[in-house]
């Protein structure tokens, strides 16, 4: 027993070194697991509140960058809406349209604070569950995509972009599947890994979400083919993906809102469990 | 010692948030990502309480964490040196020691006694920040370009401070 005793003493500042770092190292690793998120992180209210104050002073740097942006998106909205079709048969708009139901809605959102330089990366959005937001949703900008929700408080979330590793987002070019990789240090480029030799890719091929895990619409714009990269002997392709999102100015998105995903888990998980 | 104590939380706060709403978005490439925050860590006195010293390691940590979405990766990293510390003031000790109203600063210790503290003592963190960052031996060449850049370049920000914020005690 005193020996014991001795040996804690001795080891006591070691012994307490290691508690904190199992600690802290399991609170971090967990954090990697793509649905877990610890609670050291941006949504709480102090954190929250600075960063907020800090998005107030620097939202107007890149003011005019967001307007173009915005004007845009305008444009092409404003040339789907009705007035924009010439009517063929006058009668077309007024039928009450029971083909389709709407699977998506979209929640739009300021992003407060984010990064493009680290090894995995996040932004923090200033809307949370008071706005309906839900952990594992995706997001996504007019013209790309940006990454999930992996962490919500009240009135903030968290996002992990795809410029994060083991991001496993499925996506498609020319109707073939292929699994999304980012390699850590270009924010520009992500890579299509696991495509066979033979698939009919070009470069400048457009790069489109599959849709098939219900975080995004089937179609959104991912990127463009930049290269094709054949490996010597092996049976399988690289793609360079050039992403059209601009991860250097990320400031509106919006958070898809699947309706049917509650339904689809429930569906799969009675018989893929 | 009262002052010089309000003077530290001061810093503290100060660079603290430099770090987490200035550093953390400049953005100078992938490799580069300066953690001045190690500052308030270098500059503590000699003969500080080990357990003290961990205690400031853990709070520093978790507020940069807080402000930079590393889910702890700072914290570890700030605890991790903190415990290396004593021995590395140790295994740099003058041959006559450590004089008590000394302080781990430039202007106390010399230029060539401080830069080979602090260069270690950055080297250290950032080896330690940027292995458990990445995790993958398939990248090793990443993490060592990325530990070199950044030390360095959180090397030459630290020099500055040091002349901008302390003054010679003598």
């Amino acid at each position: 027993m005193r020996n014991l005793l001795s040996f804690l003493k001795r080891f006591r500042n070691f012994l307490i070194f290691i508690v904190l770092q199992i600690f802290i190292l399991s609170l971090f690793f967990n954090s990697k697991n793509y649905h877990k998120a610890s609670f050291v992180n941006s949504t709480n209210a102090i954190s929250g509140w600075i960063i907020q104050k800090r998005y107030n002073i620097t939202k107007h740097f890149n003011l005019s960058e967001v307007n173009e942006q915005l004007a845009q998106e305008n444009a092409e909205l404003k040339s789907k809406l009705p007035f924009s079709f010439y009517t063929l048969e006058n009668n077309v708009f007024s039928v009450n349209d029971t083909l389709f139901e709407q699977q998506y809605q979209y929640i739009s959102a300021t992003v407060l604070n984010y990064t493009n330089h680290m090894h995995n990366n996040y932004a923090t959005i200033d809307k949370g569950t008071l706005a309906g937001i839900e952990k594992d949703m995706g997001v996504i900008v007019n013209n790309g995509i940006v990454g999930f929700v992996i962490d919500v408080s009240d009135h903030y979330a968290i996002i992990r972009t795809v410029l994060s590793e083991r991001i496993n987002l499925i996506v498609e070019v020319n109707g073939i599947m292929g699994q999304l990789d980012w390699r850590g240090t270009d924010k520009e480029f992500c890579h299509i890994k696991g495509l066979t030799a033979s698939a009919d890719i070009k470069k400048g091929d457009k790069v489109f979400t599959k849709g098939s895990s219900g975080h995004f619409p089937k179609g959104i714009l991912v990127g463009v083919v930049a290269d094709i990269e054949v490996e010597n002997g092996s049976a399988t392709l690289t793609v360079p993906v050039k992403l059209s999102t601009n991860f250097s100015a990320l400031s509106h998105v919006y958070v898809v809102v699947n309706i049917f995903k509650q339904e689809q888990k429930e569906l799969e998980g009675a018989h893929y469990e | 010692m009262n002052s010089s104590w309000i003077q530290y939380g001061i810093y503290f706060l100060g660079i603290v948030l430099l770090q987490g709403l200035v550093i953390n978005h400049i953005g100078i490439g992938p490799y580069a990502y300066p953690m001045i925050y190690t500052m308030l860590l270098i500059v503590l006195p000699f003969e500080i309480n080990i357990i003290f010293l961990l205690g400031i390691a853990l709070l520093l940590g978790v507020s940069v964490d807080m402000l930079s979405d590393t889910f702890g990766l700072h914290t570890s990293s700030s605890i991790f040196i903190a415990y290396v510390r004593p021995a590395l003031l140790n295994a740099l000790k003058p041959r006559d020691g450590y004089d008590d109203n000394q302080m781990p600063t430039v202007h106390d210790m010399g230029f060539a006694w401080y830069a080979a503290y602090a260069g270690i003592f950055i080297v250290l963190h950032h080896t330690w920040f940027f292995v458990l960052e990445i995790f993958r031996f398939d990248m090793v060449g990443l993490i060592l370009l990325k530990i070199i850049v950044s030390s360095l370049l959180s090397f030459v920000i630290l020099m500055g401070l040091q002349f901008l914020l302390y003054k010679s005690s003598r």
